[in-house]
């Protein structure tokens, strides 16, 4: 990184300015090496395979575009802004700056991606996996309810992920607040949009927005109520080749209290270790981490792992 | 984990400032349990952060929730609907809970717990002080008004030892003991009518002598605000409040049943069953008289004791009390001659508790007097006091027994016959707490003489 020392006198507010810009130009330039290494040398290619890069790319664009859209039609157009419009692109960067937005959908692509994987290697079906099947024909309604809510939302899901897709209603809501701010800031700030009436059609299209969001219908949402639902029954949603990717990921989450997009990261290669005290942590024995860890294709757990118990396994995690 | 009987869904209300207005069972139950109030703010933790998140956003939000109320570990789902009045403004939320499962508290790891108390009592203690190696105070710091006093005493009093500005509960110790001893002592205050208790957290190198400490001072009491609150008598009194109602009917039914054996009203029966009965009843009689006695005990013992003087005869209660005692005397062939009909004594006293007085020192003198004696009742009128005497023929009390015949549980060694040893030292207090006195004379072998006095009306 390049180092200049600071000019307590800034000569006039046009050299300050161009020295903002050259001290953003060098963040970038600093992150070229460490970005580039990981990218040709690194033992683990998936997390930043170029499938993933791209699947993220068109998360951002595609949640811009829905805002966008949701804008133009508070204005009563019902189309959306022209591409060449700098609102869109500004918007995407914008979405990529509100915090837990990246990570959320990086998980996402990750998924999808492993989801794909264990469909090729061991035959499990992304979206009907055997524990979604035993649920979907339980003899309680509200667990067949629930489940069938669930494949609904599940099948949804996959096939807009595949198609580089990703409605807002499928965002956690802390992260939707998050973009509707992004949305209110691009438009309102300078150099917005083409058409400078949309700057006061955000906060209509935001209001929008909020009233058709219910988080209980995402697919998140119903796959977190599905696992909550099964009560003791949890720890059959804690078997991968059982439960499949989605209610795994959740049920997990659910389990030891982390945050779902770092469960998925923690089933990528290189990740298993913390993937191992995590099922510790929700009170799974050795034999059953270890299952899981030959679902992945992962070695298996160290034994150190057999001495820690449930509270102190949580600890560790909660401490890393 | 386990499903509790809860229905499948049930619902509760917000209002905008996040105070949960309704709520369905278990939810309501463990809203208090988790030290809330209905309507109140939420007391449990997930789901105010919950609501407060569905407000700030106003979006639809749908999650579990884990709570623990010291027994249960509780896990819910909840979906949270945030709702606008007519103006558009919020105006509260509505919850849908599911899933309700409820399952007993892992146990807590020990250390952990003992450091998490250490931060809870730092946390809330209104007095702090540094001390050095000696527990001599080096500085202290302390909020409230009831602690200003002793914050004022401690800083004029720097680099003596804590323990001489505080009154440590059951301590004959000379001062200051050693840290771990004063660790969660109890304690109190000059100016301060609060309970505390002492923590003490030692500073240096773990394993070595301490160099210094942390004293914390905490309370279980809030801190008096404006009016000082008034004691009340009921709070003291377990027996006669809590204990003596729920007892005295079990009691008169063994006596009522054991009763009706011994008199053969439900057949024939040998002489000895019928004893045993008798044996029964006088024993639940004895229980009887002493919830009667500790109930009493607790009142006179209490601060807030007043009897209510009237203007009485005291002649009239001398009759009462020995037509009460009269088939108890007779069953013992004892005579109980009291002031005839047309006597009067005028004196100040409260109705009631002359007669109870009376009763118990006719009562012993029946009790104690050879059969076939005499039990006379004397009145009589000596400066500005009433007085009314109960003499009895019996055994009389020797000289050091006189002296201790009014302390509590004395029973002058006598056992098995019914007494609790409290009656004369109700008495007393009675007495002395209507303005007079109750005394006795007594040679041995020459009978007792017990003497009421009190203020002439």
């Amino acid at each position: 990184m390049m180092t200049r020392p600071a000019d307590p006198k800034p000569a006039d507010s046009a050299e300050s300015e161009l020295r903002l810009a050259l001290a953003r130009d060098d963040a970038a330039v600093a992150g070229v090496g460490p970005v580039l290494r990981h990218l040709l040398v690194a033992d683990e290619p998936a997390l930043f395979s170029e499938e993933v890069v791209a699947r993220v790319r068109a998360a951002l664009t595609d949640l811009s575009g829905q805002l966008c859209h949701a804008v133009t039609v508070a204005h009563g157009l019902d189309a959306p802004l022209p591409p060449e419009d700098p609102a869109v692109a500004r918007l995407v960067r914008a979405l990529a700056e509100v915090p837990g937005m990246l990570a959320h959908v990086h998980a996402l692509a990750l998924e999808a991606q492993l989801a794909a994987a264990l469909q090729a290697r061991i035959g499990l079906d992304p979206v009907l996996s055997p524990l979604v099947q035993a649920l979907v024909a339980s003899d309680q309604q509200r667990t067949a309810a629930d489940a069938m809510h669930f494949l609904a939302a599940q099948a949804r899901l996959h096939r807009q992920i595949g198609t580089m897709h990703l409605p807002l209603g499928e965002l956690p809501p802390e992260l939707l607040h998050g973009a509707l701010e992004a949305l209110r800031e691009t438009l309102g700030g300078a150099g917005g949009t083409l058409h400078p009436d949309f700057a006061a059609c955000a906060e209509p299209a935001a209001e929008a927005i909020r009233a058709r969001y219910d988080e209980r219908a995402s697919r998140a949402g119903l796959a977190a109520r599905l696992v909550t639902g099964l009560g003791g029954g949890l720890i059959a949603a804690l078997q991968l080749p059982h439960a499949g990717v989605a209610l795994f990921a959740s049920a997990l989450s659910l389990a030891c209290q982390q945050d779902r997009a770092g469960v998925v990261l923690a089933m990528q290669g290189g990740q298993h270790l913390r993937l191992a005290l995590m099922l510790r942590a929700a009170g799974l024995r050795t034999a059953a981490v270890n299952e899981n860890l030959a679902a992945l294709d992962a070695p298996p757990a160290p034994d150190a792992l057999g001495r820690l118990d449930a509270a102190r396994a949580a600890r560790l995690l909660a401490g890393a | 984990m386990s499903a509790a009987s809860a229905p499948a869904e049930l619902g509760a209300r917000t209002d905008a400032a996040g105070r949960l207005l309704a709520a369905a069972e278990p939810l309501a139950a463990l809203q208090l349990r988790c030290g809330g109030t209905l309507p109140g703010p939420i007391a449990i933790p997930d789901l105010a952060e919950l609501v407060a998140r569905a407000g700030a956003y106003r979006l639809r939000l749908a999650r579990p929730i884990a709570a623990e109320d010291g027994h249960e570990a509780v896990r819910a789902w909840v979906e949270v609907v945030p709702e606008m009045d007519s103006a558009g403004a919020f105006a509260g939320c509505r919850l849908t809970l599911a899933h309700w499962q409820t399952a007993p508290l892992p146990a807590e790891d020990a250390e952990a717990l003992v450091s998490r108390h250490a931060e809870i009592d730092r946390a809330l203690a209104e007095l702090t002080a540094r001390l050095d190696a000696r527990q001599c105070l080096l500085a202290v710091e302390a909020e409230g008004e009831d602690l200003a006093a002793a914050l004022a005493t401690m800083r004029g009093g720097i680099g003596r030892p804590w323990t001489d500005f505080v009154a440590i509960a059951g301590d004959i110790h000379r001062q200051p003991l050693h840290w771990r001893l004063l660790d969660g002592a109890e304690l109190t205050l000059p100016g301060s009518a609060r309970h505390w208790r002492a923590r003490l957290f030692p500073h240096g190198l773990p394993g070595g002598e301490p160099a210094g400490f942390e004293l914390c001072l905490t309370s279980d009491e809030a801190p008096p605000e404006g009016l000082p609150e008034v004691p009340t008598l009921s709070g003291e009194r377990l027996v006669g409040r809590d204990l003596a109602p729920v007892l005295r009917q079990p009691i008169a039914r063994i006596i009522a049943n054991a009763e009706t054996i011994r008199a053969r009203m439900a057949g024939p029966l040998a002489d000895e069953y019928a004893q045993y009965a008798r044996d029964i009843a006088q024993a639940g009689e004895h229980l009887l008289s002493l919830v009667d006695d500790l109930a009493d005990l607790e009142v006179i013992e209490s601060e807030q004791f007043a009897t209510a003087p009237d203007a009485i005869d005291l002649a009239d209660v001398a009759r009462r009390a020995a037509g009460i005692l009269a088939v108890r005397a007779r069953d013992r062939r004892i005579s109980i001659a009291a002031p005839d009909q047309a006597a009067r004594l005028p004196a100040t006293a409260e109705f009631r508790r002359v007669l109870q007085i009376l009763l118990n020192l006719v009562g012993n003198a029946i009790r104690y007097a050879p059969e076939g004696t005499r039990i006379a009742i004397e009145l009589s009128h000596v400066g500005g006091e009433a007085r009314i005497t109960v003499a009895d023929e019996g055994p009389g009390l020797r000289l050091e027994q006189a002296a201790r015949v009014f302390d509590k549980f004395e029973r002058l060694g006598r056992s098995g016959d019914g007494g609790s040893g409290l009656g004369l030292y109700i008495s007393r207090r009675l007495a002395r707490a209507m303005g007079g006195d109750l005394v006795v004379e007594s040679t041995a072998g020459q009978g007792a003489r017990f003497t009421l006095g009190v203020p002439a009306g």
